[in-house]
């Protein structure tokens, strides 16, 4: 019997995974130029009312540091590197639903498990790149951010994403049995948004909620952002060390329940028939 | 990993699928209308050898796409088992996976916006090819189906019969022993799907892969001289090739031109009361009689005897392939039920 070259290579690594996913995203992002600059001016545009706010809001607010452009730039700018990696999974599965793609993905000999992280790629990159702007821009808007802190403020960042990835990845598991929407993570942006505190302070939720906003790694990425890189970082500080150790927990408990959650939604959906199916 | 001699590249083995309804608590997230267990599989056992090509016929709903995907681990067999090249379907999928050239019935499961050379780039990379053996392997592929010169086109203006030979070159690239194609042609214009069947079985006895295709067109099973697994209500009618199957499922056929329309009427009264076959009439003054096996030329005259100055003309000929399936399932259904 003749064994033809296929039996003879390994499968490819996540890196040369991702790498692939990675290149096929650009393609296809690249090829709508006008709506890579409507969704770059999405990013921009809504900092512009926020310095108006800012001078609104002047020197003599306690609970910001005085510096309401900078305490919201920081809000703003980490809130995109985590929506990046929280939502990337999820929209390239449901891209690759909708266009009839996903069967073919799965059908290459990679491990299924490995698909959250390398068709997480751009979005990731998008998220990281997103925050980057705003940060420069706020920064051409009046914004100013201690340097000395950028180290410390970057790991921060990064072990941020790993969270976000994960919820992105329990979320991604509903979105594989559901092939369409995404409820937890709709859940999860509802709550970061009224309190992680992006654009005002943690102090300022009533005090249950206050407690709540503590389940959120958003709450520490950008209130420890904020202390690293404000001069002042106003009445609700969150120190560093705490913020890691609270990040790296997240972690540990959100990637073994998004990988738990992600196998068994493959399980249920190869039993139900619906895998790749639209 | 079962040892890989000279065995078959796919066994199926006993392939039940039975598809429940979604558990309780996933019915706040989607609604479903399956209400009940169907069986879309219902105990079929196959091998395929290397260079043979196996066409799985069968009405929509027969348990073809399932049998498909239980192959290539995409879904979950209630019991029984399915091999490729000695790999289990469901614990070895990955391995499973590396040797399948994988043909979808959707032409749309390309990547549109990307060239033909992106889109059998990213198919090669996945498959952890290198990248001198994938420039190699791309420009031997597209040669291969007769898209050299159209690398750098982009995907979404291709013509179907050229998306389906980008969907085959896909699933060539990696050289894998074992193709399963799923209604290859389904697209396709006629006469390019008749380039394309040639193509698939030229390619599958040079490289002597085993190969799996599900087509509704009769004419392009002909094509190929393949092996026929008819399917109906997931499970196996018939499995064996063309000749045997007209052998044993189709009778003789006669075409009976009569002079004027009340003699054809006449003739075929006289034909269903003798209960020869299937007698049907084709335009004012001719019949087609589809005899059964067990009838012979001569029964029909002697049904015909008082009518023999009528008849203008007298033809046999062949039955075509869909009367032969629509014989077997009848035949078959009635067996079972």
């Amino acid at each position: 019997m003749t064994t033809q070259a296929a039996g003879r290579r390994k499968p490819p690594g996540l890196l040369k995974t991702s790498a692939a996913f990675f290149r096929v995203d650009v393609i296809e992002e690249f090829n709508y130029p006008l709506t890579l600059v409507m969704q770059l001016l999405g990013i921009i545009v809504p900092l512009i009312p926020f310095f108006f706010i800012s001078e609104l809001v002047g020197p003599n607010s306690r609970t910001v540091g005085g510096d309401y452009m900078t305490f919201v730039v920081i809000g703003l700018g980490m809130t995109a590197v985590l929506t990046g990696a929280m939502s990337g999974f999820g929209s390239s599965l449901q891209r690759a639903f909708q266009r009839g793609t996903m069967e073919v993905f799965l059908v290459e000999p990679v491990p299924w498990t490995t698909l959250p992280l390398a068709m997480n790629q751009w979005t990731l990159m998008f998220g990281a790149l997103s925050g980057l702007l705003i940060f420069g821009v706020g920064s051409l808007l009046g914004a100013t951010y201690d340097l000395a802190g950028i180290p410390l403020a970057l790991l921060i960042a990064v072990l941020g994403m790993i969270s976000s990835t994960a919820i992105g990845i329990c979320s991604a598991a509903i979105l594989l049995l559901t092939l369409k929407s995404a409820p937890l993570l709709r859940l999860y942006s509802f709550a970061a948004s009224l309190l992680a505190g992006s654009i005002f302070s943690v102090e300022q939720l009533p005090t249950w909620a206050e407690y709540l906003s503590y389940l959120l790694p958003h709450t520490y990425v950008i209130n420890a952002t904020r202390t690293l890189l404000m001069d002042d970082p106003g009445s609700f500080v969150m120190e560093p060390s705490t913020a890691i150790i609270a990040l790296i927990i997240f972690n540990v408990v959100f990637l073994f329940i998004g990988f738990y959650m992600f196998r068994r939604a493959l399980e249920l959906s190869r039993k139900m028939g619906t895998l790749g199916g639209y | 990993m079962t040892t890989v001699g000279e065995r078959a590249s796919i066994v199926v083995s006993d392939l039940v699928k039975v598809y429940d309804p979604s558990p309780a608590w996933m019915k706040f997230l989607v609604r479903s209308n399956l209400k009940h267990s169907v069986t879309a599989v219902g105990g079929i056992s196959f091998e395929v050898q290397p260079g043979e090509i196996c066409a799985v016929l069968g009405p929509n709903g027969a348990g073809k796409t399932t049998t498909f995907r239980c192959l290539v681990g995409l879904t979950t067999p209630t019991t029984g088992r399915c091999e490729v090249m000695g790999y289990d379907s469901e614990s070895e999928a990955v391995s499973v996976r590396k040797e399948v050239g994988w043909m979808p019935a959707e032409e749309r499961a390309l990547l549109m916006r990307h060239s033909v050379d992106d889109n059998l780039r990213f198919h090669g990379q996945m498959q952890g090819m290198d990248k001198d053996a994938l420039d190699r392997a791309i420009a031997e592929t597209l040669e291969l189906v007769g898209l050299d010169g159209w690398g750098s086109s982009t995907c979404f203006a291709l013509s179907s019969g050229m998306k389906a030979r980008l969907q085959l070159a896909r699933a060539l690239l990696h050289k894998p022993n074992v193709l399963i194609l799923d209604e290859p042609t389904g697209a396709v214009d006629p006469v390019a799907s008749h380039e394309l069947v040639h193509l698939i079985r030229d390619i599958v006895s040079e490289r002597r892969i085993a190969a799996l295709i599900s087509s509704h067109r009769l004419e392009e099973i002909e094509t190929l001289h393949s092996r026929v697994l008819l399917l109906d209500g997931g499970r196996v009618r018939y499995d064996g090739n063309l000749t045997d199957l007209r052998e044993k499922y189709a009778g003789p056929r006669m075409s009976i031109d009569f002079r004027n329309p009340q003699a054809a009427a006449d003739g075929a009264q006289a034909l269903k009361v003798a209960q020869i076959g299937v007698v049907s009439q084709t335009g004012d003054t001719g019949l087609v009689c589809e005899l059964k096996p067990d009838v012979a030329h001569a029964d029909v005259l002697r049904i015909l005897e008082h009518q023999t100055e009528d008849i203008v003309a007298l033809q046999e000929s062949d039955t075509p392939l869909h009367s032969i399936l629509a014989n077997v399932y009848r035949e078959t259904g009635e067996a079972t039920s």
